[in-house]
């Protein structure tokens, strides 16, 4: 059963990799939204027009119509889902929870909102992809320090936050100005998980609490530790973006300005469309995407590459890594990639120069131990894909006749053995013919 | 006590002297022979303490040429010895040829062992 | 005049006719020896047997494949990973070198062999030249009709059988003719005093150091009979030429073996050949020196020279004992030092102690092994005594050291076994001797002739001995073909001995012991019956008991022969399914055969030469899934292989070795503790079991599924239900299974690649959804 679906996965996977999400062009093209209903076409027009002007194709969607397939005939229709059906109790079609994590287990992405009519279901892809919501359904953000002031909602329920991820590959160059804002659910991140990071968390004055009833027990969830947007790379590279508000996207946040109370300054347009478009493009492999290439060693003054080398060979290294930028390859430049020249554990760790180029090379002596090492190179950035190569090479000893030979030291004993065949020869002589 | 030791010690350095003149001239070309590669051998001992013994193939291969070719050369002695009852139908030119082989085996090896 | 004349021309003739009958005998002796081994080909098939022999095999392929320096400088990479091997200088050479010699010429002389073929038919031959080799050996002990007995003895001894049939492709294939021929030229040199003999001794030696690691057993063995013969007054100039050049040019050539190196001369298996060198120079020097003084100047001589002498000496030793008594175990290797302590192994080093090679024998394995010698051995020893001689007290010592050794551990009764033969050949052919030696004197006087000759009695050397005739119930063991060898063995010694009843004839001085005519020949036939009795036994254990190649193997039925030949299976399927750089992890009895048959890396295997990586193995086994995950993860291991034989009852499984896993593994990582795996001191995987041992890696990847089977889970060799019907792997999955369960493949899973969070799974709603994927543990969560 499991053989079989990973088998469906890997064969769909290949034919789509020529199509569009393939490791030569790695950004998405085909992007299926998921609605509760079609209203949300208009009222988050802004978000899905920025994607449509990137190049996207956007299907829309019922998150319950009855012909809803992610894939035909084995192959992937789409390369991402956005998944904006917060209320959604059971996909129409063939879709279901195995389905969605079928998906994003094969590599591709996920834009997930939940909102506080969130349902089980969505409840648990998010707990799937490393993110646990509040389990009390009825429970939204609140804060009544960083709240929006704003003329209409006054529980304090459309809250500001500003506290985000230091990460240019996340978020962008441009440092966004204006605090972002949410309304919605919370959701908390287990901090032994790796692959999970919170890119927007709530401040300290916020919990998770039902706003229309009296606080019974202290809130389970609060303060920093309430994650208001989280993203998940997985370790097949797959991006996963999962917030509590549906609302962070729609047309009215992104167009309001801000004004956090308590504070005079107020903010003529939010944060929040400049955020969540930074936030696709990092979703959509626009950005922070690695790849390594052309992992070659060679010895000193040669260029194939051997099948096995000797103790104490001085050999070179070199392997070249690109980041997409969207449309094309660019030479990725960074000074903190490292080779491990590693048998159990590493026996040279070398940081790799680069001719800013996209090629990182080294060299190194070969150690003086024999085995089976491999060169690996492992590069795991906040962000950026991870890159974790590896290449078998054995290390030999010395053949017979490759220790060095007459040897000073030794003169005497080759002198005396010498002087003893001599010795043996005038001997036999004079004893042969000693009358 | 001790006088009578070495006075003890004087006579018998005489009959030994006495005795070993009287051997045939054949054996004291092997004694020489014997003689000289125990010297050489003690010479590599002396050096090696010295020096250390890297690299010991070398100095394993010289001082066991130097052994191997003095014992090898007894052993001649022995056949060729004609107060030897027991080698009294072993031609010495046979003992001879012996002792050749041998000794080409022993330097072969130690010209393989040597380094 | 006359009658001397037709003597000697008789004698000359019946000379030519013994010989000529002999070289046929010993024809005949080779091509038994050859073919009592050809069982496994004929009941199986011509394939390599057991474990060790795959690893030969391998080597040779490479060698014959890719030429002697390649082989002499092989590293390794698919074993022991990721440590690799140095093949050149871990292994010994002799075998290969001699299997890939003969491959060589067979194909220059257009025979087209394979390799696999001409290493498993490599021990037959050798076995016949070791017969020959043991042949040569006891003439040169007591004489030529001791010498065919010992030979047709030691062709057929079940012991030496066991391992050297067709198929069993080890060292001790060619060692043991290579220790016989060593000690034939040893003793060879010691009766002529040759020193060509000499030279050949110290090349046979060689040989027998690039073969097998017991070649310390020659090089301790003659030292002590050196000073043996010292001791009991036997100096003589023909003894310094046997030792002297064989010490020297031996521990050069042992040097030269890349195993050895070193090793020659610095561990304390080589002490006792240099002691015993410097020892013989003494004594030579004083008997020299004896022999020019006179008898008052050499006392004063000796007083002086015991002296000073006994200072330098005690100084000297003194220097020596700090030496060796600075190393832990004074100089000696493990396995040497478990053969003087035999309790040694098992208190400290437990991989040693867990070979079942290892073990001591029982008694009832004597009787199996050598079979009737076991009772004309001592007949032997004494018939050695009678007279001493050097060669006889060499003899006696071999066999008295090889009875020791063969007590301390089961494999070595290999070398028990040519010392038994000696011995009983010439208990045999002595009481032959006396037999028919009183038929034919008394046949005359019965049937009225009176032909005997004089002129024999220099020829044979017989005497006679008492107690040899006595046990005329002993076993004799005949030459098989009772029928036509008996008749011209008969001839033989009767043309051979002589008879004279009377001490008055001048020449003779022995003492002959003429037995009554009815006794010798009711003797003589009771002796052909028990010989038959030998030759039965010897060839029911080849046919029965050795013949197994245990890669292949076979249970009798109702309905006839069943073969279980799982182990090539998996082999062939990991050959055929896995990429070619997948590393396999499984306990190290099977490394050997995976290299070469499943040609895929593994971490482990028989050579046992570094304890903490198969501790490591050991360990990942005994651990939980997570634990041994992560142990196998570190170690790049793709598949994990099990050996399970509950299914069919095949008893050398994984979960009758597992105690030693953990031995093994808690000798090393203290927090694999063996209490913990046993409950009340038993080993049960009933539902009596420790939970330890129920969730430990082996008793789960052995188990798993085992209950679909007959849905009670019934191990047939522990005989008892399992204690943990329903097993779900979360780390593993299952790849591979053969036909019998005999061995099951497991693959690692890669890590998850999306970590859950912590809450729960909903009931309501995912269940629906999620059954339909009805699969064997793939959803659960197992990371956190």
């Amino acid at each position: 059963m499991v053989k079989l679906c990973v088998l469906i996965a890997a064969v769909s996977l290949l034919p789509i990799l020529c199509l569009s999400f393939s490791p030569e062009n790695p950004t998405d093209r085909r992007v299926l939204v998921l609605l509760d209903d079609l209203s949300l076409k208009s009222s988050h027009s802004i978000f899905f027009n920025s994607i449509k002007s990137r190049g996207f194709d956007v299907d829309f969607k019922l998150a319950d119509d009855p012909k809803l397939s992610l894939q035909r005939y084995g192959q992937y229709l789409y390369d991402a889902l956005i998944l904006f059906s917060p209320s959604i109790d059971r996909f129409g079609g063939s879709l279901d929870l195995a389905g969605v994590l079928d998906f994003v287990d094969s590599g591709h992405d996920l834009i997930l909102a939940a909102d506080e009519s969130a349902s089980d279901l969505i409840r648990n892809i998010a707990t799937e992809c490393g993110v646990d919501f509040d389990e009390d359904s009825s429970a939204i953000v609140i804060d009544h320090k960083s709240y929006a002031v704003s003329e209409t909602e006054g529980d304090h329920t459309l809250i500001v936050s500003g506290d985000f991820i230091q990460s240019d590959v996340i978020l962008g160059s441009t440092k966004v100005e204006a605090p972002v804002l949410y309304k919605g659910i919370a959701h908390s991140v287990n901090a032994a998980n790796s692959l999970v990071l919170k890119v927007l968390s709530a401040s300290p004055s916020a919990y998770s609490a039902n706003p229309s009833s009296k606080l019974s027990n202290p809130p389970l969830h609060s303060g920093s530790a309430i994650s208001l947007v989280s993203v998940v790379q997985a370790r097949n590279n797959a991006r996963i973006t999962i917030t509590g508000s549906l609302d962070m996207f729609s047309n009215r946040l992104l167009r309001s300005g801000v004004q956090k109370a308590g504070d005079s300054n107020k903010y003529s347009k939010s944060g929040n469309e400049q955020f969540v478009t930074e936030l696709s493009r990092w979703v959509f492999h626009e950005r922070g995407h690695l790849k390594a290439v052309n992992l070659r060693h060679h010895k000193v003054g040669e260029t194939d590459e051997p099948a096995i080398y000797r103790i104490n060979d001085d050999l070179e290294f070199s392997v070249e890594i690109y980041e997409w930028s969207g449309k094309s390859w660019e030479p990725y430049v960074a000074n903190d990639v490292q080779v491990q020249f590693y048998m159990m554990s590493p026996y040279v760790l070398k940081t790799l120069s680069t001719d800013q180029k996209g090629l990182y090379h080294t060299s190194f002596k070969v150690p003086d131990v024999y085995g089976v090492f491999q060169f690996k190179v492992e590069y795991q950035r906040l962000g950026y894909t991870g890159l974790s190569l590896s290449k078998q090479i054995p290390v030999r000893p010395f053949r017979h006749n490759e220790y060095e030979r007459f040897i000073p030291t030794a003169f005497p004993y080759y002198g005396a053995s010498f002087t003893t065949m001599a010795g043996f020869f005038i001997f036999s002589i004079v004893y042969l013919y000693n009358k | 006590m001790a006088r009578s030791t070495s006075k003890d010690a004087q006579a018998l350095f005489h009959s030994l002297r006495s005795a070993y003149v009287a051997t045939p001239s054949s054996l004291k070309i092997i004694d020489l022979y014997v003689g000289f590669a125990v010297f050489t051998a003690i010479i590599q001992v002396v050096y090696m303490a010295f020096v250390g013994s890297f690299p010991f193939n070398s100095f394993l291969s010289g001082v066991l040429s130097c052994v191997g070719t003095a014992v090898l050369a007894v052993c001649l002695r022995i056949q060729v010895n004609k107060e030897n009852k027991e080698f009294k139908d072993l031609p010495p030119e046979r003992a001879f040829a012996d002792f050749v082989l041998c000794n080409l085996v022993l330097h072969l090896v130690i010209m393989n062992f040597l380094g | 005049m006359a009658a001397a004349a037709e003597t000697s021309s008789d004698r000359t003739l019946r000379n030519a006719f013994g010989g000529v009958l002999s070289f046929f005998i010993l024809l005949l002796i080779g091509v038994l020896a050859f073919s009592i081994r050809l069982f496994s080909v004929i009941k199986y098939e011509s394939v390599i047997h057991e474990f060790d022999p795959y690893f030969n095999y391998r080597v040779t392929q490479f060698l014959t494949k890719n030429g002697i320096y390649d082989f002499w400088n092989w590293f390794d990479d698919r074993t022991w990973y990721p440590l690799g091997r140095v093949i050149g200088g871990t292994v010994y050479p002799g075998l290969t070198l001699t299997a890939g010699t003969l491959w060589r010429i067979l194909n220059s002389l257009n025979i087209p062999l394979s390799v696999e073929t001409v290493c498993v038919f490599t021990a037959p031959i050798f076995s016949a030249f070791a017969s020959w080799a043991t042949y040569l050996l006891t003439k040169e002990v007591k004489g030529a009709g001791a010498g065919l007995t010992a030979a047709v003895l030691l062709a057929m001894v079940p012991s030496y059988i066991s391992r050297s049939v067709a198929g069993s492709y080890d060292n001790e294939a060619v060692a043991i003719f290579a220790l016989i021929i060593t000690f034939y030229l040893y003793i060879k040199t010691l009766n002529t005093g040759s020193l060509f003999y000499a030279t050949l001794n110290a090349i046979a030696y060689f040989y027998m150091v690039c073969s097998w690691g017991g070649y310390t057993f020659i090089i301790n063995l003659i030292p002590m009979h050196v000073l043996l013969c010292i001791v009991t007054g036997r100096y003589s100039s023909r003894l310094y030429i046997a030792y002297a050049p064989l010490v020297v040019l031996g521990t050069l050539l042992a040097s030269l073996v890349p195993v050895v190196g070193f090793n020659a001369v610095l561990t304390s298996e080589h002490f006792a050949s240099f002691l015993v060198f410097i020892i013989i120079h003494v004594v030579a020097l004083v008997y020299y020196i004896k022999g020019i003084l006179s008898a008052k100047m050499f006392k004063v001589a000796v007083t002086l020279v015991v002296s000073i002498g006994l200072l330098v000496c005690c100084a000297v030793i003194a220097v020596l004992i700090a030496l060796v008594a600075s190393s832990p175990t004074m100089g000696w290797s493990g396995r040497s030092l478990s053969l003087l302590d035999p309790t040694y192994a098992s208190k400290y080093i437990p991989i040693i102690a867990s070979v079942s090679e290892h073990q001591p024998p029982t008694w009832p394995s004597y009787f199996m092994d050598i079979n009737v010698l076991a009772f004309l051995v001592p007949a032997g020893i004494i018939a050695c005594f009678l007279p001493l001689s050097d060669a006889s007290s060499f003899a006696v010592l071999y066999i008295v050291t090889s009875v020791y050794f063969s007590g301390v551990m089961v494999r070595l009764m290999l070398v028990f076994a040519p010392a038994a033969c000696i011995m009983s050949g010439i208990a045999l052919s002595q009481a032959f001797d006396v037999f028919t030696r009183s038929i034919k004197f008394q046949l005359p006087g019965i049937l009225g002739k009176s032909e005997f000759d004089a002129g024999d009695t220099s020829s044979s050397s017989v005497v006679a001995e008492n107690d040899a005739a006595k046990p005329d119930k002993s076993e004799e063991k005949l030459k098989e073909r009772p029928s036509r060898k008996n008749k011209k063995k008969e001839k033989e010694l009767v043309e051979k001995a002589s008879v004279e009843k009377t001490s008055t004839k001048s020449k003779i001085e022995k003492r002959l012991l003429v037995l009554p005519l009815e006794a010798s020949v009711i003797a003589l036939l009771l002796l052909v019956f028990l010989g038959a009795f030998y030759v039965v036994h010897c060839v029911w254990a080849a046919a029965e008991a050795y013949s197994a190649p245990s890669i292949v193997l076979t249970s009798h039925s109702h309905d006839g022969l069943h073969v279980f030949d799982d182990f090539r299976e998996a082999y062939a399927w990991l050959r055929h399914n896995t990429e070619v750089d997948d590393k396999v992890a499984s306990w190290w009895d099977y490394g050997y055969q995976t290299t070469a048959m499943a040609n895929r890396t593994v971490i482990v295997d028989n050579n046992t030469w570094n304890n903490t990586h198969i501790a490591t193995v050991g360990t990942a086994m005994s651990s939980p899934e997570k634990a041994a995950w992560e142990i196998f993860n570190s170690l790049d291991v793709k598949y994990v292989l099990v050996v399970f034989g509950g299914l069919v009852g095949y008893p050398s499984d994984d979960i009758n070795k597992f105690l030693w896993m953990v031995r093994i593994g808690g000798g090393v990582f203290p927090h694999i503790k063996e209490p913990d795996y046993l409950r009340d001191g038993q080993y049960r995987i009933d539902s009596q079991a420790t939970p330890t041992m129920l969730n430990c890696l082996m008793y789960k990847l052995s188990y798993y599924r085992f209950v679909d089977v007959d849905g009670k889970g019934f191990d047939r060799v522990r005989r008892t239900e399992i204690g943990k019907k329903y097993i779900k792997l979360t780390h593993f999955e299952e790849v591979f299974t053969t036909h019998h369960w005999m061995v099951r493949i497991y693959k690692l899973k890669p890590p998850r690649n999306r970590i859950r969070g912590k809450t729960k799974k909903s009931k309501t709603k995912t269940s629906a959804t999620s059954s339909p994927r009805k699969s064997v543990a793939t959803k659960k969560n197992p990371w956190h």
